[in-house]
């Protein structure tokens, strides 16, 4: 991903949709074109818009997907991006039932597509582009890498880096399921030569850190890792927030994402505010 | 959205899982004679603990003794005598990304002891006679049986929006089985397409709140779930308590804010509030026009964070109602403890 990526907004014409287009666009994303069903052949922001995902990709040369459509069609849309062998599909859509998710995220990857989200604010990198709903102000260049399951805690913890800078920040988003996993972005990170060290912000509910720290202890992420967890406090199977947000059956808790970090060697920062002192 | 036992076992009964004869109370008048098992039905766990399931002759009497501690609605059902108790249940797996189920032994302690075997059915092939004869030679009990159990298990998550649906205990009785108990945890985002009907099963729909209560003394608000999380953390760390957490969501207007921060300041428990807002495609402004509205209502002390998205006005209209702006977290936690 870099300032060349050409992406295509679906659910362009959306109260969401073209408003981030707008910030996106000023943000100098290079945005292709747009689809909504029924909108094809008006424009967004001077953006060419088209009923379907297969018009689009017809006219232009589309390398990222990101979908703004509401929920009761989002799990379509990933669907339709992959199916028009749209590589990287990056959903915001928050709200989508779980088997949905799940149906739509196996097709993707079935068609060699990679879906970030649903219920993410997307990526960005610094300076180059951003393909998501993050308020820009908190991001500067630099050489850490964030991969999130929180929202607004990257946004946070992305402005207590801004001194450092970012290379590339990834809201994989908080759902139970979703497409790329921390530890699918760790690992590129580990191979992308602009990212030096990882932060890596994680909640109670499912087991997606466990498994990040035990490829650490396996030695196959070899950079730097600085881990946060959110949910010390948080009561047990209560949903807190998040769909994922929840410990069911023992899994996931506080203290098994904390204790697999320290095996792995992995500094745990107990504030966001201690992060830029540990990495 | 949690299912009361009641509501889960007509979930149960609609699939083909077979549960004891019973009786809801009220409406029922007559209650039957002889021994049966009188449950609260609470939406909380743990009410073989507090003595809130009872086997009982005298099933009038189990009940008025239970409403004495505040309890309004009962399931009496017939007593089921059996050999053995299990537990079992399906949920979808975040790991491998599959339906799985979950056998063990069954008790109230059943997740505490950590002696549960798991069995993941891919949603291309669903539940298969092997599987079932698999896990029937650990229940002991008819394979046919168990495969029934486990397809409406299965049918729960795969087709009615149920992120979690548990069987504690199952008995087994002759080599048949029975649901005793249940938990049905209804996916909220699934509540839109399925509530009709669970309504027409006579199943209750609530719409689900991001509203958690603690046990401390301080309300916690904040915007996006991780960053709400963190705030409470960093307040039980700094020595505080939190009386509850409140996630605002994304991209509240000024009267969301409003009912969000009066549900929080109207807890009986919370002194003080702490507010966590970093604006993204949430608006300052609008959050500082809610949290003046609430103070109109009801006023408690409160400290906020304000950054993001229009924050200069949002600062501007707090302190304009002489509400003090915080831009620091562990500052503002410090001096809301400290005060």
């Amino acid at each position: 991903m870099n300032k060349d990526t050409k992406v295509l907004v679906q659910g362009i014409t959306g109260r969401e949709g073209s408003f981030h287009t707008r910030l996106m666009k000023s943000y100098s994303t290079k945005i292709a074109a747009g689809t909504s069903p029924g909108k094809g052949g008006t424009q967004v922001e001077g953006i060419p818009v088209y009923d379907t995902v297969e018009e689009a990709v017809k006219e232009h040369e589309i390398d990222a997907s990101i979908i703004f459509v509401p929920a009761s069609n989002a799990a379509d849309a990933i669907v339709e991006a992959a199916d028009s062998n749209i590589k990287l599909i990056v959903t915001i859509t928050e709200h989508i039932p779980v088997i949905e998710t799940l149906r739509a995220v196996r097709y993707a990857k079935s068609r060699g597509s990679s879906v970030i989200g649903p219920n993410s604010p997307g990526l960005i990198a610094p300076d180059e582009t951003m393909i998501g709903i993050m308020p820009s102000r908190a991001f500067r260049k630099g050489r850490v890498g964030i991969i999130s399951r929180s929202g607004t805690l990257t946004y946070e913890v992305a402005e207590v880096l801004k001194d450092r800078g970012q290379s590339l920040v990834v809201g994989i988003g908080g759902d139970p399921i979703i497409g790329s996993s921390m530890l699918d972005l760790a690992k590129e990170m580990e191979a992308d030569p602009q990212t030096d060290s990882i932060v890596v912000i994680g909640e109670i509910g499912g087991i997606m850190e466990e498994r990040l720290a035990s490829a650490i202890a396996r030695g196959e992420i070899k950079k730097k890792v600085v881990a946060y967890m959110a949910g010390m406090t948080a009561p047990k199977e209560k949903r807190m927030g998040h769909a994922g947000a929840v410990v069911y059956m023992g899994m996931g808790t506080f203290q098994s994402k904390i204790e697999a970090f320290k095996r792995a060697n992995v500094k745990v920062a107990k504030t966001p505010y201690e992060i830029p002192e540990m990495i | 959205m949690k299912l009361y036992e009641y509501e889960g076992k007509i979930l149960f009964r609609k699939v083909g899982i077979k549960t004891p004869n019973s009786l809801l109370v009220p409406p029922a008048n007559d209650l039957p004679k002889g021994k049966v098992v009188v449950k609260a039905q609470l939406l909380e766990g743990g009410r073989g603990k507090r003595g809130l399931v009872r086997i009982t002759e005298d099933a009038s009497e189990a009940i008025k003794q239970m409403r004495e501690e505040g309890v309004e609605k009962f399931l009496v059902e017939e007593y089921v005598p059996h050999e053995y108790e299990f537990y079992l249940s399906c949920m979808v797996d975040r790991d491998s990304q599959e339906p799985m189920f979950a056998i063990g032994k069954g008790g109230i302690n059943v997740e505490e002891e950590g002696d549960i075997r798991t069995r993941v059915v891919s949603m291309e092939r669903g539940v298969r006679f092997f599987d079932a004869l698999e896990v029937s030679k650990f229940m002991k009990a008819n394979p046919e049986e168990v495969m029934m159990v486990m397809r409406g298990l299965y049918e729960l998550v795969l087709n009615y929006g149920v992120e979690l649906a548990e069987i504690n205990p199952l008995a087994v009785k002759d080599g048949s089985l029975i649901a005793l108990d249940s938990k049905v945890i209804i996916e909220d985002n699934s509540l839109i397409r399925i509530g009709e009907t669970l309504k027409s099963l006579g199943i209750h729909v609530e719409r689900p709140s991001a509203y958690v209560e603690l046990d401390g003394d301080i309300g916690i608000i904040g915007n996006g779930a991780g960053l709400t999380m963190a705030t409470m953390d960093m307040v039980k760390i700094a020595g505080g308590s939190p009386a509850d957490f409140l996630d605002v969501g994304g991209g509240a207007d000024r009267n969301h804010v409003k009912e969000s921060m009066l549900k929080v300041l109207r807890n009986p428990k919370v002194k003080k509030v702490i507010a966590n807002i970093y604006g993204g495609i949430t608006r300052c402004d609008e959050v500082a026009l809610g949290v003046v509205d609430a103070l109109k209502e009801i006023n408690k002390p409160v400290y906020i964070r304000l950054s993001g998205t229009n924050e200069e006005q949002g600062e501007r209209i707090l302190e304009e109602n002489n509400v003090k702006v915080y831009h620091d977290v562990p500052k503002m936690i410090g001096d809301a403890l400290r005060s």
